[in-house]
C-alpha cells in the first residue's frame, strides 16, 4: 500500500457564507514523505485547503482522508497526526516559551516529554529563550516558537503556511534546513508558497492553485526539465512561408510573420542539436541576421498557467 | 477522552490566574471588604436584623454570589475570547479535542478560579461579622454549581463577543442589575407585593436565596425551587455550548 497517498482530497469544495467559491472541486493526493509545495497568489485557496484538512474551515463538499482517517468522522486519528503552523503570526503574549510549547503537547493529547521540548529548542535555537515571555520575542523568535509548537506532538505531517513571509534571509535558510531534517526523519510536509525559489529549493513535488482550482500537480524534477529548456530564436534575413522539410527533424516553430525560426532544447540533453540545426539551416540556404537565446523559468511557468487558467 | 489536553487547558488558565493575581483574586476580595464596611458597618449598624440574621451577616452570601457570578463570567468569557482575539484559537481548533474537553477545561478552570475566590471572600467575612453556615455541603453544592453554570454562561459570552466591549456589555448591563436586584442586600419579603412577584423572574434570587439558606436556613423560595432553577439554566447553557460547537457558530467558518 505503499502507493496510498498519505492525505486523499476528493472533491472538494468551499463556499463561503459571503458566496465567495475559494475551493472548486479539488482532487490532491500528498505522499508519505514527500514535501509538496503549493503556490498560488493570494486568495487562490491554499489556506483554505489547509484550514480544511487541519479542522479550522468546515468544508461545503467533499471529502478528506489522513492515514486512511476521514478529518469529520475520525477527527482525533486525523489531528494527531499533523502540525499545523499557520500564515499569522499568532502566539501568547505573557506565556514562556517553555510553557505555550509544553501546552502544545498537552493539547494534543501527549504527556509530558522535557527532553523532547529542549531537543526543539534547541533546534530552533530557542534553548536561551525558553523562560522569556513570548512577547518579549522577535517576529522570527516568534514564527520559530510556533514551529515548535507545531512539533511538539511529535506529529508524521507538518503543514507550514507561508512559513517564510516576511523573514529574513538567515531564518528562511534555517526553515528550510529543518523541513530537509524533518523529511529526513519521515515527516511529510505541505508547505505554501509565493516563493518560486522556495518551492524549487525544497519541494519533491510542487502543485499549483489558482481560483480555488488545482491547476497542476506535478513532480519538481519534471517542472526543472520544463525550466531547463531553451529557446534559440533565429532573425531571418528573409521571411519563410512554412519550415522547410528539410528541417522536419528539428522542433522548430516560425514566428513574427515567419521572420522567425525558433528552436526549443533541452540544456542536460547530451547533445543541443545546435551544432546540425545550423549546418542544416546553411545547406537549405537559410540566412539569419541574429540569433538569442531565452530560458523559461518556473516563475515565468507558473505565472503562465495562472493566467492560462484565469 | 484526551485527559492530557484538558489538563493542559485548565493549567493555562489557572497559570493565567496566578499572573494575575491581583486582578483575580485581590481586587474582588478588596472590593466585597469596602460592602462590608459600607452596608455591614456604616448603614448596617442601623438596620435591625433580617428574620433573625444581624443585616452585615444577612448580607454575606449575597456578597458572595456577587463575586462570584461576576467572576465566573469574566474569567470563563475572557479565557475563551482572549485566543480569538490574539487568533491562537487555531490550536484548539486544529487539535484532537472534543468541544466537551474544552469546556471542560475552560469552565472548570475558570469555575474553579470563583470557587476559591467565594471561600476567601467567606473566609474575610468571618473578620467583619459573626457567621454560621448551617449546612456546609449544601453551601458548596451551590457555590459549585452556581460558579459552573456562570462559568458555562461567560465561556458562551466570550465565543459570541467579536469585540471587548460586546465581552462586558451583558455582564454589565444585565448581569449585574440582576445581582443587585436579586436580593444580595435584602429579603424579597421586604419590597411591596407587586415587586415580590417581578422580582420571582429574576434567576438570581434563586441563586441568592438557596446560598442563604445553606448559611442560615432562611430563604426567598423554597430550596428545591432553588436548585431547580439553577439546573434548568445549566442545562440551557450546556445546550447552546453543544449547538454552537456542532455548528462552528463564531468558531468556524
Amino acid at each position: 500500500m505503499a502507493d496510498e497517498p498519505l492525505i486523499s482530497v476528493a472533491n472538494l469544495s468551499k463556499t463561503y457564507d459571503d458566496g465567495f467559491e475559494a475551493l472548486k472541486n479539488i482532487n490532491l493526493g500528498v505522499r508519505n514523505g514527500e514535501i509538496l509545495a503549493l503556490l498560488g497568489p493570494n486568495g487562490a485557496g491554499k489556506t483554505t485547503l489547509i484550514s480544511i484538512i487541519c479542522g479550522l474551515v468546515n468544508p461545503t463538499e467533499g471529502s478528506v482522508t489522513v492515514g486512511g482517517y476521514d478529518i469529520i468522522a475520525d477527527y482525533r486519528q486525523t489531528r494527531s497526526m499533523i502540525g499545523l503552523v499557520p500564515q499569522e503570526l499568532a502566539t501568547d503574549a505573557f506565556e514562556s516559551v517553555w510553557a505555550t510549547v509544553s501546552f502544545s503537547r498537552g493539547l494534543f493529547g501527549k504527556g509530558p516529554k522535557p527532553t523532547l521540548i529542549e531537543s526543539l529548542l534547541k533546534d530552533l535555537s530557542l534553548w536561551d529563550k525558553k523562560d522569556n515571555q513570548i512577547m518579549a520575542l522577535s517576529g522570527g523568535m516568534k514564527r520559530r516558537v510556533m514551529i515548535a509548537k507545531a512539533l511538539s506532538h511529535e506529529p508524521t505531517i507538518l503543514f507550514l503556511d507561508e512559513p517564510t513571509a516576511g523573514v529574513d534571509v538567515e531564518l528562511r535558510k534555517d526553515m528550510w534546513a529543518l523541513i530537509r531534517r524533518l523529511r529526513d526523519t519521515g515527516v511529510t510536509v505541505i508547505l505554501t508558497t509565493h516563493y518560486i525559489q522556495e518551492a524549487e529549493e525544497m519541494a519533491d513535488r510542487v502543485g499549483v492553485i489558482n481560483n480555488g482550482e488545482l491547476i497542476l500537480v506535478e513532480d519538481k524534477t519534471e517542472l526543472m526539465r520544463k525550466m531547463g529548456s531553451k529557446r534559440l530564436t533565429l532573425d531571418l534575413q528573409q521571411p519563410l512561408q512554412e519550415v522547410p522539410p528539410a528541417l522536419a527533424s528539428y522542433d522548430l516553430e516560425l514566428a513574427n510573420g515567419g521572420s522567425q525560426i525558433v528552436y526549443t532544447y533541452d540544456t542536460r540533453g547530451e547533445r543541443t542539436g545546435i551544432t546540425g540545426l545550423l549546418a542544416a539551416l546553411n545547406d537549405a540556404d537559410i540566412r539569419f541576421r541574429d540569433l538569442s537565446t531565452t530560458q523559461s523559468s518556473l516563475e515565468e511557468i507558473f505565472v503562465n498557467l495562472v493566467r492560462g487558467a484565469s | 477522552m484526551n485527559i492530557h489536553a484538558v489538563w493542559a487547558i485548565y493549567r493555562f488558565e489557572m497559570a493565567r490566574t496566578v499572573r494575575t493575581l491581583m486582578q483575580s483574586i485581590v481586587s474582588p476580595v478588596i472590593s466585597t471588604s469596602l460592602y462590608f464596611v459600607v452596608f455591614g458597618a456604616a448603614i448596617g449598624s442601623r438596620i435591625t436584623e433580617v428574620e433573625g440574621v444581624a443585616y452585615g451577616a444577612f448580607i454575606v452570601p449575597g456578597l458572595i454570589m456577587l463575586s462570584l457570578l461576576t467572576q465566573s463570567i469574566s474569567n470563563a468569557s475572557f479565557g475563551i475570547y482572549f485566543p480569538k482575539f490574539v487568533g491562537t484559537i487555531y490550536e484548539l481548533l486544529s487539535a484532537p479535542v472534543s468541544p466537551l474537553e474544552i469546556v471542560i477545561g475552560y469552565v472548570g478552570a475558570a469555575a474553579t478560579k470563583s470557587i476559591i475566590l467565594g471561600l476567601i471572600i467567606l473566609a474575610t467575612a468571618t473578620l467583619f461579622v459573626p457567621l454560621q453556615v448551617a449546612h456546609p455541603v449544601w453551601m458548596l453544592v451551590f457555590l459549585v454549581l452556581t460558579a459552573t453554570t456562570f462559568a458555562l454562561f461567560g465561556f458562551l459570552i466570550g465565543i459570541w463577543a467579536d469585540s471587548f466591549e460586546r465581552l462586558q456589555i451583558i455582564p454589565l448591563l444585565i448581569i449585574t442589575p440582576l445581582v443587585f436586584l436579586g436580593g444580595s442586600f435584602y429579603s424579597i419579603s421586604m419590597l411591596p407585593p407587586v415587586w415580590q412577584t417581578v422580582t420571582l423572574f429574576n434567576p438570581v434570587v434563586y441563586l441568592v436565596s438557596g446560598f442563604r439558606w445553606s448559611f442560615y436556613e432562611i430563604a426567598d423560595v423554597g430550596v428545591g425551587v432553588s436548585l431547580g432553577m439553577i439546573t434548568v439554566f445549566l442545562a440551557l447553557c450546556i445546550g447552546t455550548a453543544w449547538w454552537i460547537f456542532s455548528t462552528g457558530y463564531k468558531i468556524k467558518k
